[in-house]
């Protein structure tokens, strides 16, 4: 798969077509997404079950703003900007998994609660 | 964008006429999305911190879901997607003609994803006795794949007005003709998300179709009517003002229907494919 020539078209100031272009992302996409689904159900080992997911989902992620998004074909500040938001993004979900992964996180069931208010008395 | 006008060469990726080379609208919507990742990851991050430690009692999300119409829906999202680059790629070279038929494309996959949605929460409420309140599961649930299923029927009406705006004629007027169009869309593609696509869904898992057509034959009998009109409406007199020097419109457009597609390949591996590991 190769991004199309930037010469001009035969039209003149037209762009040059990305239609089949489009079409063999999209058939990429669709595959992967029936990749991740198969995959959950292979007896394979769960790290690497959940790595293979999470690169597939960042590929998939990738290929529609670069190449849907045209953010490959634009200038770089909009690359930029976008991944602004996503990076604070990213890091928010990462902090609080591991802030609310931490032991002291997990709730109290309600038979703890009850004993260590039990304590405290 | 005047400028290139008055040469007859459009550049569709760099505007001269701006400090950043970039158009206004396409900075805008680029800005936006930025800020809606935030959004979505504050709750995307809600959704799996509570499925990290689950309170007793909460639902068992595989025992919920139903992953073969979710893989559905995720590819029929990808597939919305790739009409609306169409779309874009359409109207870049002056094609209007295909292009609304892209847009229209872009809305009828749309309002099939939608119509999943809407089977799959009236499924979850009412046979997995699954609400917004009796679990956590559920409140993030819904609240996270409800909010993405409100972006993505905005969406849909971003696309409707869109495609009602490349049939404004070049001399002007057609106001109550465009309003008229666009209402029929709302009609038309309302039904086919709220009460055809989910019957459907349900006839494919049994249902017999009398009781479909029984159950909501007003409806349906509305949205055929809108349908209707929608080709009546779509009928062309003369030329209009949308063309090439609007790629940048279809585009920003564009651009906010690929985030909501962006979005759901996080949510499909995050809130379901793990959940069968």
């Amino acid at each position: 798969m190769s991004a199309p020539a930037t010469a001009p078209a035969a039209a003149g100031h037209h762009e040059p077509s990305k239609f089949h272009f489009y079409i063999q992302v999209a058939m990429i996409l669709s595959v992967v997404t029936g990749i991740e689904v198969v995959l959950v159900y292979l007896p394979l080992a769960k790290w690497f079950v959940v790595t293979t997911l999470l690169v597939l989902s960042a590929g998939k992620f990738m290929a529609v703003i670069f190449y849907f998004m045209h953010l490959r074909w634009d200038k770089v500040f909009c690359t930029i900007l976008f991944f602004i938001g996503l990076v604070l993004a990213g890091g928010t979900m990462w902090a609080l998994l591991h802030l609310f992964g931490a032991d002291a996180a997990k709730p109290l069931t309600a038979a703890a609660l009850e004993m260590a208010r039990l304590a405290v008395a | 964008m005047s400028s290139h006008a008055a040469t007859g060469h459009i550049d569709h990726h760099h505007d001269h006429t701006t400090s950043t080379g970039i158009p206004n609208k396409k900075l805008l919507w680029w800005a936006f999305l930025a800020s809606d990742c935030m959004f979505f990851g504050a709750l995307i991050s809600t959704h799996m911190v509570y499925r990290l430690n689950p309170p007793p009692g909460n639902a068992v999300p595989t025992q919920v879901f139903n992953i073969e119409l979710t893989s559905f829906s995720t590819f029929i999202l990808l597939m919305s997607s790739l009409l609306m680059a169409l779309a874009v790629n359409a109207i870049q070279r002056g094609n209007v003609k295909s292009t609304r038929t892209m847009l229209l494309g872009t809305m009828f996959f749309g309002c099939i994803f939608l119509g999943g949605q809407v089977y799959e929460f009236e499924h979850f409420v009412h046979a997995k006795h699954m609400t917004l309140s009796n679990s956590i599961f559920g409140s993030t649930f819904y609240t996270l794949t409800g909010t993405h299923g409100t972006h993505v029927a905005i969406g849909v009406l971003l696309l409707g007005m869109m495609y009602v705006r490349t049939f404004k004629p070049a001399n002007g007027g057609g106001l109550f003709r465009n309003f008229a169009h666009l209402l029929t869309i709302c009609v038309t593609f309302g039904v086919a998300f709220i009460w055809f696509v989910p019957g459907l869904i349900e006839v494919v898992y049994g249902l017999p179709i009398g009781d479909l057509l029984k159950r909501a034959a007003i409806p349906l009998a509305v949205g055929a009517a809108g349908l209707v009109s929608l080709f009546w409406l779509g009928r062309t007199s003369g030329p209009v003002e949308f063309g090439e020097k609007n790629a940048i419109d279809v585009e920003a457009i564009g651009l906010y229907w690929h985030f909501v597609d962006i979005v759901w390949i996080i949510i499909f591996t995050a809130v379901y494919l793990l959940e069968y590991l």
